[in-house]
């Protein structure tokens, strides 16, 4: 689905160009590579829901504890990737997954944790994560990590979430929440600051009571 | 040249950290005008000095990196950071095959290989700034006179020969890189970084008609389109036979040699 998503993607990607007025009359001379690239976009070439866990690397939590992702296993994970300094996005993102949080039965709240993952590596270092928990009422459920830049943009390819560093040292991002199983394969991306809640309430919950 | 080169470098003494920079060249930094505007709408970006590989890694090069890689051998390479097109262009996991690839860039190579070949290396990949900037070179010698924009689109409209010319084959620019046109796609750091006008996800694709040609800040520049649209369409995991890649490497860090 999410292959054909993609796919879907590139097909609008590349019409674009034609729609362009200008651009039509140069249209041929696009074409070939044009067809490489929807070539390489054919459904069925995707990792599936293959772990994220595999990725390598040591992080920092909130509590300045050494972390491996492999350490989330076991639970159910809803993860974003957030920045502390942000005004709007972030703390929408956050307020849903607490309200997500908040619909779990207390038995299924067992099964599940809360993953934020700072893009700021210069300015998110643990103390300031424990701080913006804090002022999130954040719970033990949840977990701020740190990391390199180059391990943020690792995992932000991974849960295929789009950002850019801006020279203000503040991020634009896509707002993504996934939802990872047990075993750390994608199974949902709820994108937009307000995703159908209720129906990922439900998809959480039958993950988490398998 | 060559000859007198190596020579110069003996003479001056520290030959190892001037040698470690062989084939990569010092790109000055400067301001540069990005094709596609995101977020703040800042009309440049300042690129600050930096290595850059001058042709990009041949499949020659790149087996040097499998064989003492082992995880990143075609058979062994996790569906994670690899698709099933991962180097399906050789004829086994240490044997690239036809022998005319071995000077040809490496393709079909995901980002995370391409990644870890340039970790491998003490290099990084270039960013996307780092990389549109040090490609808008204008090119020296170019046979017939033609215009950076000419070229590209020409290669746009051939389609990707089975076997793919050698590297340093096209032509090459003021920086002294070559083939930064005109022989494959690369793969750049941050290609997922443009987010879309809004920046409310999946909605707000900048390709899009409208949305998209509104954030460009060169309107005629369909090479510049075809490229940022091609980024877009890719995942890191993916392995595509036009796409390969180079390193770059920060000027005052300490370079770690294998």
């Amino acid at each position: 689905m999410k292959a054909m998503l993609t796919a879907l993607l590139a097909g609008l990607t590349l019409t674009g160009i034609s729609c362009h007025k200008q651009a039509a009359s140069r249209t041929p001379l696009c074409c070939a590579k044009e067809k490489a690239v929807t070539a390489s976009l054919m459904p069925g070439r995707l990792a599936g829901n293959a772990s994220i866990y595999q990725l390598p690397g040591v992080w920092t939590d909130q509590h300045d504890r050494t972390f491996s992702l492999d350490a989330l296993k076991g639970k159910v994970q809803v993860v974003a990737m957030i920045f502390t300094h942000c005004g709007y996005a972030c703390p929408r993102i956050v307020r849903e997954m607490r309200a997500m949080e908040d619909s779990l039965s207390a038995a299924q709240k067992q099964d599940v944790g809360f993953v934020l993952v700072s893009f700021d590596a210069a300015r998110d270092d643990p103390a300031q994560l424990a701080h913006f928990a804090e002022q999130q009422g954040l719970d033990d459920r949840w977990i701020l990590l740190h990391g390199s830049a180059a391990q943020v943009r690792e995992l932000s390819l991974l849960l295929n979430v789009r950002y850019q560093r801006l020279e203000d040292g503040n991020y634009i991002h896509s707002n993504t929440v996934v939802v990872l199983d047990r075993q750390g394969g994608i199974q949902k991306t709820l994108e937009g600051l307000g995703p159908a809640r209720e129906a990922a309430v439900q998809f959480i919950g039958r993950l988490a009571s398998r | 040249m060559k000859a007198a080169y190596i020579i110069l470098l003996l003479s001056i003494g520290p030959v190892a950290v001037l040698a470690q920079h062989d084939k990569m060249a010092r790109i000055p930094g400067g301001d540069f005008k990005p094709f596609l505007l995101s977020g703040d709408r800042r009309q440049t970006i300042k690129v600050r000095s930096f290595y850059l590989d001058v042709h990009a890694v041949t499949n020659e090069e790149f087996l040097g990196f499998v064989k003492t890689n082992p995880e990143w051998r075609r058979s062994k390479v996790a569906r994670l950071f690899a698709d099933s097109h991962y180097l399906t262009q050789w004829a086994g996991d240490l044997d690239i095959g036809d022998a005319r690839m071995a000077k040809s860039p490496v393709t079909n190579i995901s980002w995370f290989a391409a990644n870890a070949y340039c970790r491998w290396k003490g290099k990084r990949l270039p960013t996307m700034s780092e990389w549109e900037y040090a490609a808008g070179a204008a090119p020296v010698h170019y046979k017939g006179g033609r215009t950076l924009t000419k070229v590209i689109l020409e290669w746009y409209d051939h389609p990707t020969p089975v076997v793919l010319p050698a590297v340093e084959s096209t032509y090459k620019n003021a920086f002294g890189l070559y083939d930064m046109h005109g022989l494959v796609w690369e793969w750049v750091e941050d290609f997922n970084s443009i987010v879309g006008e809004t920046a409310a996800g999946s909605d707000s694709n900048p390709f899009v008609c409208g949305a998209g040609s509104s954030g460009t800040t060169n309107k005629k520049d369909y090479a510049a389109y075809m490229r940022y649209a091609f980024r877009e369409s890719l995942q890191a995991s993916f392995a595509v036979g036009s796409l390969g890649f180079r390193c770059a490497q920060d000027i005052e860090n300490p370079i770690i040699v294998h």
